[in-house]
């Protein structure tokens, strides 16, 4: 299974998730596309698109429900002609994230859906704390995203306090 | 207003033991209708039950055993028993003391009618 991780806490909810779902695809990403985990990808650049695109999505939808509804619009589902996508965003003490997954006819939007909740659970139990979280916009953001990126394909190690001499962060 | 399914769950819930039943749509195991006593997870079981089913007759026709009628399924409590038409599955969870027989005849001839 390809999953790889940004942040540690994220491994366990995410990994049930996708063994549970039999979702081909999965991000966990904050509102601001920076990533945390996925599964399934294997190109940096693809997980870029797809967070950038997600978290585009879910803003969208979050003002559009405001617009039409009074409130965000949750989930969002679509049905393609091979494959489904499913955004909806997870409430978590760290702040609010966005999960998006990819199914074929392997899984269902019911299995989804009911999976999705539990991984909301489990990410609300790891999630760290608010005040260890930090602002979800830095002044160095566009590092940050970039440093996610790279402990996600294997190019820097996960914890920049321990530097992984294999992978030294430039 | 009701549903053109609310006759036969009404049918169904009716019979000793039964807990709740559904129709739900077998490709996205989400619940078109249901009677449910309190405390069971509709939104699970028609996930996961039409989740089952699907599988259930992919295998037969892999087999070459042609279509599934009716899936059942012993837990240690109880029974959860499915029988689909045209993409739809009527799922019936019951406790073990529900008249097995009698909700397996009743909803193969209600499956008869979903569409």
């Amino acid at each position: 299974m390809t999953l790889a991780i940004a942040e540690a806490w994220v491994e366990k909810p995410l990994r049930r998730f996708v063994d549970d779902a039999r979702v081909l695809f999965a991000l966990v990403l904050h509102p601001n596309g920076q990533v945390l985990g996925q599964h399934g990808f294997t190109r940096a650049v693809d997980v870029m698109g797809a967070c950038a695109l997600a978290a585009a999505i879910h803003a969208s939808a979050d003002h559009l429900g405001r617009e039409v509804e009074g409130k965000p619009f949750s989930e969002m589902y679509h049905a393609g002609k091979e494959r489904q996508i499913f955004i909806a965003p997870a409430a978590t003490p760290a702040g609010p994230l966005i999960v998006l997954a990819v199914f074929d006819g392997d899984s269902s939007l019911g299995l989804v859906r009911l999976y999705f909740e539990e991984l909301c659970t489990g990410l609300r139990a790891a999630a760290p704390a608010p005040q260890s979280a930090g602002p979800v916009i830095q002044e160095n953001f566009e590092h940050e995203l970039n440093r996610n990126l790279a402990i996600l394909f294997g190019r820097a190690p996960a914890d920049p306090a321990r530097p992984d001499p294999r992978h030294p962060i430039a | 207003m009701s549903s053109p399914f609310a006759e036969q769950l009404d049918t169904l819930i009716r019979q000793r033991g039964v807990l709740g039943c559904l129709v739900v749509g077998e490709r996205d195991g989400i619940i078109v209708d249901a009677n449910l006593q309190v405390g069971v997870d509709g939104r699970a079981v028609a996930a996961l039950a039409a989740s089952l089913y699907r599988r259930a007759r992919l295998s037969a026709r892999a087999a070459g055993l042609g279509g599934v009628r009716f899936l059942q399924l012993e837990a240690e409590h109880g029974h959860i028993w499915a029988a689909g038409r045209d993409e739809l599955v009527l799922v019936t969870i019951a406790e073990s003391r529900a008249p097995a027989g009698r909700i397996r005849a009743t909803m193969l001839q209600l499956a008869e009618a979903l569409t």
